[in-house]
């Protein structure tokens, strides 16, 4: 391989998704779940965004934050601070994040109108 | 036996999420030089590539017609990764040998499962001493796939004989719940098989002997 061609290769224009202003909203049991995990210091924010990947082709990653360097807008919803990166936002418009309890164990769910469909364990999505 | 030349494509990823991209994308453990499949969430085949380690970047090298259909793949699953993608192909040739040759500095050389993998960019002449008939033959030998003979976008991995690119414990990846379940309940549904000639439904056909894919009696 003649790596001079692939300093002049023609490159692979990957077309960015339109951003999409996010509308998100979070049940009630999500907001007890993260008042227990945010423990009263809201300075910090609750990060949603979309990862490639998983059995389905995104997975959902949440995390709580106190800055990213990722584009994202902000939103507040119900008193949290909530951050979307921009590049996954069309992923997530109209996603409802919930919390359900399991025998085996509970945790967030994303109920997302914008899925097709979803792996087994909920994590991904096509 | 010879050099034999593919029908491939050459891209090239570039940035430092690269490794972790394809790995995210395919059924093998991507961390280096592999060969690895690119499955929908279905679990058929996109494609089977090369994963060449070039230190900057990796090249990944596909089977030309299934090109378009694997770019479309990974180019819309770039969100806030670092990854720009550039394609070569028209640059070089890529040759697969049945035995290690020397070649020049030039030619990228790598050792896969299918045998060495060259990849030799235009300015550089390499001799395709083989045939397709030739070709045809050390694949029956050695049951070796190949795309749109085994590979093609009908199957899984594992009915075309590409279960040992599908890694067992890396974790998610597109169409891995299926994969795992076939292989958990032991119902891989097809297998590929050599079998002497004549072979009905034969895939590759052979001077003595032909590959085909053919559907497991219940149970194993």
């Amino acid at each position: 391989m003649d790596c001079n061609t692939c300093d002049t290769a023609p490159a692979i224009v990957i077309n960015k998704p339109e951003v999409v202003n996010v509308n998100l909203t979070i049940t009630t049991k999500a907001k007890e779940m993260l008042d227990s995990a945010f423990d009263g210091d809201m300075s910090h924010a609750l990060l949603v965004g979309v990862l490639s990947g998983g059995c389905s082709g995104y997975m959902y990653d949440l995390q709580i934050v106190e800055s990213t360097d990722q584009d994202c807008q902000e939103l507040s919803v119900d008193g949290f601070r909530v951050l979307v990166p921009n590049a996954s936002s069309h992923l997530l418009d109209g996603i409802e994040i919930d919390y359900v309890d399991r025998m085996m164990g509970g945790g967030f769910k994303i109920n997302n109108p914008n899925a097709s469909s979803s792996c087994g364990c909920g994590e991904s999505f096509a | 036996m010879g050099i034999f030349q593919l029908d491939a494509y050459v891209l090239i990823i570039q940035g430092k999420d690269r490794l972790s991209f394809i790995d995210g994308l395919s059924t093998n453990k991507v961390d280096g030089d592999c060969s690895t499949v690119f499955t929908t969430t279905a679990a058929k085949i996109i494609d089977l590539v090369d994963v060449i380690d070039m230190g900057d970047f990796i090249a990944i090298v596909g089977h030309q017609p299934y090109k378009e259909n694997l770019i479309q793949h990974i180019s819309k699953r770039v969100l806030n990764q670092d990854i720009s993608i550039a394609d070569i192909s028209a640059n070089n040739s890529v040759y697969l040998s049945t035995e290690d040759v020397d070649v020049v500095d030039k030619i990228t050389k790598r050792n896969t499962w299918r045998g060495w993998l060259l990849v030799a960019p235009n300015s550089v002449s390499l001799e395709a001493d083989m045939t397709e008939e030739d070709f045809s033959e050390y694949r029956v030998a050695n049951m070796i796939p190949h795309q749109g003979h085994e590979i093609t976008p009908n199957v899984h991995p594992l009915a075309c004989g590409l279960g040992d690119l599908v890694h067992e414990a890396k974790g998610c990846y597109i169409g891995q719940e299926i994969l795992a379940r076939m292989r958990s309940r032991g119902r891989q549904g097809k297998e590929l098989v050599r079998l002497p000639n004549p072979v009905e439904g034969a895939t590759t056909i052979g001077v003595n002997h032909s590959l085909a894919i053919v559907r497991l009696k219940s149970g194993e």
